[in-house]
């Protein structure tokens, strides 16, 4: 993009003296291009065995069948649509940030969107898992894609909201999948650039023949443009549509007109709750904090107070429409959060995500590393137990009471989910080992026009106005969220 | 002519280069090492790389090719000779006799797979029982003995005959006794088959003896009337029925028989005309027939007799000596009110007594006789043959082995190993007996200790007739070939008697034509097979005589109230116990029945277990919780319970279910539960059930299967109910709407329904809620059991289910809801309400429109069909469905070893109804409304060129109801019998406000109470 230069009043978003082209690259490809640290090592063995103990479980099930879960006739679905709906919601902030901030042109996402996106291709796959293993027989899964068959004319059915899932989730993945590849080409360029050997040979085919050209160029931003703007609906989409499993059905609890809007504010609440979380480590551990800085951790967190206010106004509204709509079941249902037999995950619930995230009012909390680290994944658990709630508490006591049932997980359930979060982490810390986990390219763009020191040489040149330049250095020290010291380093 | 033009092939041969030349010497261009081959060398060297990847790679092809053969191959024989009158694909059916029932056997080339009421049956109209219904899985137990044995030896018949006859001989010449003991016996051609046996045996004695007899009863009309019969009760003349711990619905004598006569004054038909009978009913336990009751009276079992001789006191004007009041005001009044009404209904009154005491059922005759019930509600001469064991007979049984009198014993049917007070007792004395023959087709406790076994054939494999009621004779036919290699009891009795006739079947027929069919109006072949068609003859009833009570009653009084203070439970951890035939269980005779044991109890709803039912008072002053275990302690024998919060359960008292803990049942029913008759008391010259026990604590929980763990409705209009004085008042009181079906607006397109729309209506005030059509359901849809564990974690499979709902009375206002019931102080004033619950096939039904994959969709006669082959199992459905009916298979169940509960047993696939699938796992399920009879019916009425008439199909469920609750039918035919019952102004459909439009229409249940009771 071309490289006018910023207003000065901005705060510069990439921190850190002698910050040169080939300090980024330097920055960003040492872990991929280096032998992997201890950190890396205990991470990933940690993070294989969750693998494994998915696949074990998930192998279990198919075994023996859907038994071995604590499922039974009152409630059909517990972990694990409760796992598919806090995946799929994760994987929403990739999609938000690389797609809706670019076409805002938020320039702060441009250091964080990789991992973002690659976190939301990682946790659809951990979703997508999910939707088939909840199978009842999972190899007869292909009766859900429209497919020319010789049963007539046996179509999937329309009007169900789980084949719109099924083209929501694939559609999203795809997206999802191809815009993140695309954004990576320059930067898979750049390593086949500096490789030798088979991994070059590897890199080259991956990067599609990047040449670095200007029309190259000129076709990356305007692909990547056509890209954000395929994908910014689908950020709407995909939980609206999830939601409606939900929303177009009969059970008390789950027949609300407000689930679209709140399910997407939700899904944007936890997908950056897990950025956060992925990011707090990974910044630290690989280094970056030049250009994952606490603008960036603060933005985002001021995103999730947001995105949890939403949520909490949802909730509300829920509990005023369940009141107000004098339906029987209904109001039985929301009291039954809180005095019925889950009250527990009613508290975790409402707890997480509406009283703790409202401490990010606080600028020291939201500037606080351990504090929005504990946070996040306070609403990681806070969402999870959202879903939970809606579906487990909402199914166990519905219409009829002869049939009120209790929902006990086995070590299936839990094995699946634990193993799930460790099939995620496995990919996550393999991302990060063969791809940079920061756009090098994009945060290029950023070097001459937003960064700490573009600005400096900007106010040594002495063209700007002074009132202007006196502002942001005082704003520097009064009102930035990363420190001095922090713009010095090296 | 030479040509002299020289071809050549190429440049080579044209110049014949040495190369040429070399190779063209050879056959082949390139050498094949056929010598090398051929030579030692070859074939002993080492295997070329090329050659053993050529031959894997055919190996493996080829194997790849066999193995692509299906497997594995089952053959099925077809018919050489086809038998005339079997169809493959067409069911027969055969009239048979079920314990004096006359039923239908459906059979499936030749293999019995459903047992059906014979719907001229007199006695309850086609219903069935629980039993009867899973009777049919019995006969392919593969625990059945195959053979007869000695010992535990088999042998051949001939051998037994001979060692048997042998023995006989010896024991006639020593002049000892021999002893016939039996389960009452009342088919004529068995008792004739005994009488001949003691003419060639003249020693011989028959002794009637049953687990639960009713001794008190025949006694007491002994002494009364100097009739010693159990005479038949009347439940459908009675308008006012007072009952003191008789489960006439559930256990007591006939419940079967019972509940048609009761629902005939209770059911739509009788409310039509605001007629409606009275239901007192004062007992312990929370039995069936009390959940039915108008109005039940919790009382101490201590109390009962007491009660008793105030409610006589009170008819007759008089005061019995040592008459006391009861502790319970409530009871008091209940009792003086219970007195004027029966007063007020003489002649149509009727008071029954669950008791086992003859003074008890001395007086309830006096009673009886004072309100003129006998030649009305009570029928002394066309008397019941159902029960006529004698405890005291078999006490004297008993000291007669012990003085070494009796050398031989037989055993028909009877297990006192397992259901005598005091089984130590018998064990030990049959130690002494030097023949000891069992027919029973299971090494059961009894059998165990025999040293003959010979096998009985199961009835369905038999040959006989049956006589329950007085002028009632049905006949037995065998369905099947015998299964194993045995032999029916009679004619072992007739081997070893060296009758004339040996063989039974002639046997039958000879006590038939020369006794019995004349009395039917029919005679010779002709009217023999005239009697295998319908199954039974009626000879006229004779005259109910009516009898008056003379007798002198201080006495009985007396000794009523004295064995009422010896069961006052008096100090610490000392409470009354009362012992109960479960409705499933029964006697425990049918404990190895898988459908039985997973049949819930239709008062607890537990499954799979007896327990100790306490009342909340109880449970909060010995601090106990649901499921915990506790220690019964009586007559030296001691068991350990779960204990069970029981609504209406008397306080002070203990609750025990009778038929569990068999030790030597088979598989399935060993260790299920714990036996409790050791519990009973011989008192008075009877056997009762009732004691007084210790109960101590222990430090264990059990989680109890129940198939319904919230109890309340939750004031929620899924149940609706009304008293009769406001039905009288509007007919519509309590449906919820004021004048006719309440219609709303729909968002859906309305289905076409061209022909047939199958609807169904169920009338909550003729349901008992006894779980037949369960147990039928499972018989006809192939509902697999799943066993304790799975019902534990909520997952059985039933397609239909019986929901029950208790509520409570307090201060004159209905209490329902769980948090206001947790404040309740005592939960004595109960009332429950039964509700069969099952896919209600909603026209707008809300599983089919989340479906992804279309397996559960709409047909044009308003059926919701279930496509198992297309389902992929999210269970979207399911959790949609608001009735919450559909069942997951969650494992599967067939063919799964940790499921071996009887369905994959040899021969057990064999009780399947071909006519529906089996489910694999992962696939949804639920109420079909029998699909398969649907469809049949209509290819019947198409073969034979005719619409469909009305009854012609009838759904399992709705054909078992001994209640006539379920009708099933066309909902277009407005003249069809399911139209005209939801034509009933009490007609409403549960949760209709939803707008799924169900096509099950509930009637309202109504309570003849007056206000103030309720």
């Amino acid at each position: 993009m071309a490289s006018h230069n910023e207003s000065i009043i901005r705060e510069p978003l990439v921190t850190g003296k002698d910050i040169t082209y080939a300090k980024v690259t330097e920055d960003v490809l040492s872990p991929v291009e280096n032998k992997p640290n201890k950190a890396w090592w205990i991470g990933f063995t940690v993070a294989s065995l969750g693998a494994c103990l998915w696949v074990f479980a998930v192998s279990y099930t198919f075994w023996y069948g859907i038994g071995s879960w604590g499922l039974n006739k009152t409630v059909g679905w517990a972990w694990d649509i409760t796992g598919f709906v806090w995946w799929v919601g994760i994987g929403h902030a990739g999609t938000l940030i690389s797609a809706v901030l670019l076409l805002f042109r938020q320039k702060w996402r441009n250091s964080i969107n990789r991992s973002a996106e690659a976190m939301t291709i990682f946790a659809v796959i951990c979703a997508a898992t999910y939707v088939v293993s909840h199978m009842g027989r999972p190899w007869m899964a292909l009766y859900t894609l429209p497919l020319p068959n010789q049963y007539g004319s046996l179509w999937v059915n329309f009007n169900s909201p789980l084949i719109w899932d099924v083209f929501a989730i694939s559609t999203y993945f795809s997206v999802s999948l191809v815009f993140w590849y695309i954004g990576l080409l320059p930067d898979i360029a750049t390593i086949r650039d500096r490789a030798s050997g088979l991994r070059r040979r590897i890199y080259s085919i991956c990067s599609f023949g990047w040449t670095g050209s200007v029309k190259t160029w000129q076709r990356f931003e305007t692909v990547s443009l056509i890209l954000a703007g395929v994908a910014t609906p689908l950020v709407l989409s995909v939980h609206t549509i999830v939601s409606m499993d939900f929303a177009t059905s009969l059970e008390p609890g789950w027949h609300t007109t407000i689930f679209p809007p709140y399910f997407v504010a939700g899904a944007i609440f936890s997908g950056f709750a897990m950025v956060q979380t992925l990011l707090l480590v990974t910044r630290k551990v690989l280094g970056l904090e030049n250009y994952i800085t606490m603008f960036h951790i603060e933005s985002m967190n001021k995103i999730i107070l947001v995105t949890g206010s939403v949520v909490g106004v949802a909730y509300l509204t829920e509990f005023f429409i369940a009141y107000y709509s004098g339906g029987e079941y209904e109001q039985y249902t929301f009291l039954n959060r809180f005095i019925g037999p889950y009250w527990w995950a009613g508290c975790m619930m409402y707890g997480c995500n509406i009283l703790m995230t409202q401490l990010m009012w606080f600028k020291r909390i939201r500037t606080s590393i351990p504090i929005s680290w504990a946070l996040s994944i306070v609403v990681n658990i806070g969402m999870w137990f959202e879903r939970f709630v809606i579906i487990v508490t909402s199914l166990h006591r519905d219409f009829i009471p002869s049939s009120w049932a209790m929902f006990y997980p086995t070590w299936v359930d839990v094995s699946v989910f634990i193993g799930s979060i460790g099939l995620f982490f496995t990919l996550f810390l393999l991302f990060l080992r063969v791809l940079p986990s920061i756009a090098m390219a994009e945060v290029k763009l950023l070097l001459k026009s937003s960064s700490e020191q573009a600005k400096k040489k900007l106010i040594d040149e002495g063209h700007l106005d002074k009132s202007q330049v006196e502002y942001y250095k005082e704003s520097l020290i009064n009102y930035d969220s990363v420190k001095i010291s922090d713009y010095e380093k090296v | 002519m030479d040509s002299n033009k020289k071809y050549w092939k190429g440049l080579e041969e044209l110049n014949k280069t040495p190369e040429f030349v070399e190779k063209n010497k050879h056959e082949f261009a390139e050498p094949i090492p056929i010598e090398d081959v051929l030579s030692g060398n070859g074939l002993m060297g080492k295997t070329p790389r090329r050659d053993f990847l050529k031959a894997v790679g055919f190996g493996v092809g080829a194997v790849t090719l066999a193995a692509c053969q299906k497997v594995p191959v089952h053959k099925s024989i077809p018919y050489l000779i086809k038998p005339e009158e079997v169809t493959p694909g067409v069911a027969n059916y055969y009239s048979s006799t079920y314990d004096g029932h006359a039923i239908l056997v459906k059979t499936r080339e030749g293999r019995p797979i459903k047992i059906e009421g014979n719907p001229n049956d007199l006695l309850s109209k086609g219903g069935l029982s629980a039993q009867a219904q899973a009777s049919v899985l019995d006969l392919y137990d593969v625990n059945r003995l195959k053979n007869p044995m000695k010992g535990t030896t088999e042998y051949e018949w001939n051998e037994i005959d001979a060692f048997v006859i042998r023995e006989l001989a010896a024991i006639k010449t020593s002049g000892k006794q021999i002893r016939i003991v039996s389960s009452t016996v009342h088919s004529p051609s068995t008792l004739a088959v005994i009488a001949d046996f003691i003419a060639q045996y003249p020693t011989t004695k028959h002794i009637n003896y049953d687990a639960v007899s009713y001794t008190g009863i025949i006694q007491a009309n002994q002494n009364s009337f100097g009739k010693a019969i159990l005479p038949h009760y009347r439940f459908d003349k009675a308008d006012v029925i007072v009952s003191f711990g008789a489960d006439f619905l559930g256990s007591w004598i006939s419940p079967t028989e019972f509940t048609t006569q009761y629902v005939q004054n209770r059911n739509n038909k009788s409310l039509q005309s605001k007629k409606m009978s009275r239901h007192i009913q004062f007992e312990t336990g929370m039995s069936l027939t009390g959940t039915n009751a108008d109005v039940r009276i919790p009382i101490k079992a201590s109390e009962e007799g007491v009660a008793l001789v105030n409610l006589y006191n009170a008819i007759a004007g008089t005061t019995l000596p040592g008459t006391k009041k009861l502790a319970n005001n409530s009871a008091n009044n209940a009792i003086i009110l219970a007195a004027k009404e029966l007063e007020a209904a003489k002649g149509k009154a009727l008071v029954v007594a669950g008791s086992n005491d003859v003074a008890t059922q001395v007086l309830v005759n006096a009673i009886n006789s004072l309100l003129g019930s006998y030649g009305t509600t009570i029928d002394m001469d066309n008397y019941s043959n159902q029960y006529a064991g004698n405890d005291a007979e078999f006490v004297e049984f008993i000291n007669e082995i012990k003085r070494g009198d009796v050398d031989a014993v037989f055993f028909l049917n009877a297990n006192p190993a397992y259901d005598y007070f005091n089984s130590k007792d018998i064990t030990d004395a049959l130690a002494k007996v030097r023949l000891k023959v069992s027919f029973s087709d299971h090494k059961d406790e009894t059998t165990s200790l025999c040293n003959v076994i010979a096998p009985n054939h199961y009835y369905l494999e038999s040959w006989g007739d049956d006589n329950i009621i007085e002028g009632y004779y049905t006949v037995l036919q065998p369905t099947i070939n015998p299964v194993y290699n045995t032999r029916q009891a009679e004619q072992s009795l007739l081997v070893w008697s060296d009758a004339p006739v040996k063989e039974y079947y002639t046997y039958v027929r000879n006590n038939w034509d020369k006794n019995l069919l004349a009395k039917g109006g029919l005679s010779g072949q002709k009217g023999w097979e005239t009697l295998l068609q319908t199954g039974f003859i009626k000879v006229a009833d004779k005259p109910a005589g009516i009898y008056s009570f003379t007798r002198d009653l201080n006495a009985v009084a007396g000794t009523i109230l004295a064995q009422s203070d010896q069961l006052v439970a008096s100090g610490d951890k000392k409470m009354e116990l009362q012992l109960y035939k479960s409705v499933a269980m029964q006697d425990g005779k049918r404990a190895n029945n898988p459908w039985l044991q997973e049949l819930p109890d239709p008062v607890s709803k537990v499954t799979w277990d007896n327990f100790a039912a306490l009342s909340l008072t109880d449970f909060k002053k010995l601090n106990l919780n649901e499921g915990d275990v506790i220690t019964i302690d009586a007559n030296g024998y001691s068991i350990a319970l779960p204990v069970l919060l029981q609504p209406g359960q008397a306080e002070g008292t203990i609750s025990v279910a009778l038929g569990y803990g068999r030790t030597m049942a088979g598989p399935v029913g060993d260790g299920v539960g714990k036996n409790a008759f050791p519990f009973r008391k011989f008192r008075n010259g009877t056997l009762q059930s009732t004691n007084v026990v210790t109960i101590g604590a222990t430090e264990d929980n059990i989680i109890l299967a129940q198939t319904q763990t919230h109890h309340s409705y939750e004031g929620r209009n899924v149940i609706r109910e009304t008293v009769l004085k406001d039905y009288v008042k509007d007919p519509y009181h309590g449906t919820g709407h004021t004048t006719e079906h309440k219609a709303y607006k729909s968002l859906w397109n309305e289905y076409q329904r061209p022909t047939y729309n199958w609807v169904m209506a169920i009338d909550l005030n003729a349901c008992t809620g006894c779980g037949a059509c369960v147990v039928a359901c499972n018989a006809e849809n192939n509902v697999p059991v799943v066993g304790r564990d799975e019902v534990r974690r909520r997952r059985e499979m039933h397609w239909i289910r019986i929901d029950r709902y208790y509520s409570f009375n307090e201060a004159g206002t209905t209490v329902t809801e769980e948090k206001e019931i947790g404040k309740l102080d005592n939960l004595n004033n109960v009332s429950v309400v039964h509700q069969p619950m099952l896919c209600q096939h909603c026209d707008h039904a809300p599983c089919e429109t989340v479906c992804p994959v279309l397996a559960t969709v709409h047909s044009s006669e308003g059926l919701n069909h279930m496509a198992y082959n297309r389902c992929v199992g999210t269970r979207y459905c399911a959790n949609n469905c608001p009735y919450k009916v559909r069942r997951f298979n969650w494992f599967n169940y067939w063919n799964d070893s940790r499921f071996e509960n009887y369905i994959q047993n040899e021969h057990t696939l064999l009780v399947l109804n071909p006519d529906v699938t089996t489910r694999f796992r992962g696939v949804m399920e639920k109420c079909s409304m029998c699909i398969q009879r649907i469809q049949a019916g209509k290819l019947k009425a198409k073969i034979e060129k005719r619409p469909l008439k009305d009854g012609d199909v009838k759904v399992a469920c709705q054909q078992t109801c001994p209640a006539n609750a379920i009708v099933f039918g066309n909902g277009n035919d407005p003249e069809s019998e399911v139209s005209k019952a939801l034509r009933s102004e009490r007609t409403y459909y549960v949760l209709e406000e939803l707008g799924v439009q169900p096509g099950i229409g509930y009637q309202v249940k109504v309570r003849n109470r007056t206000e103030l009771e309720a």
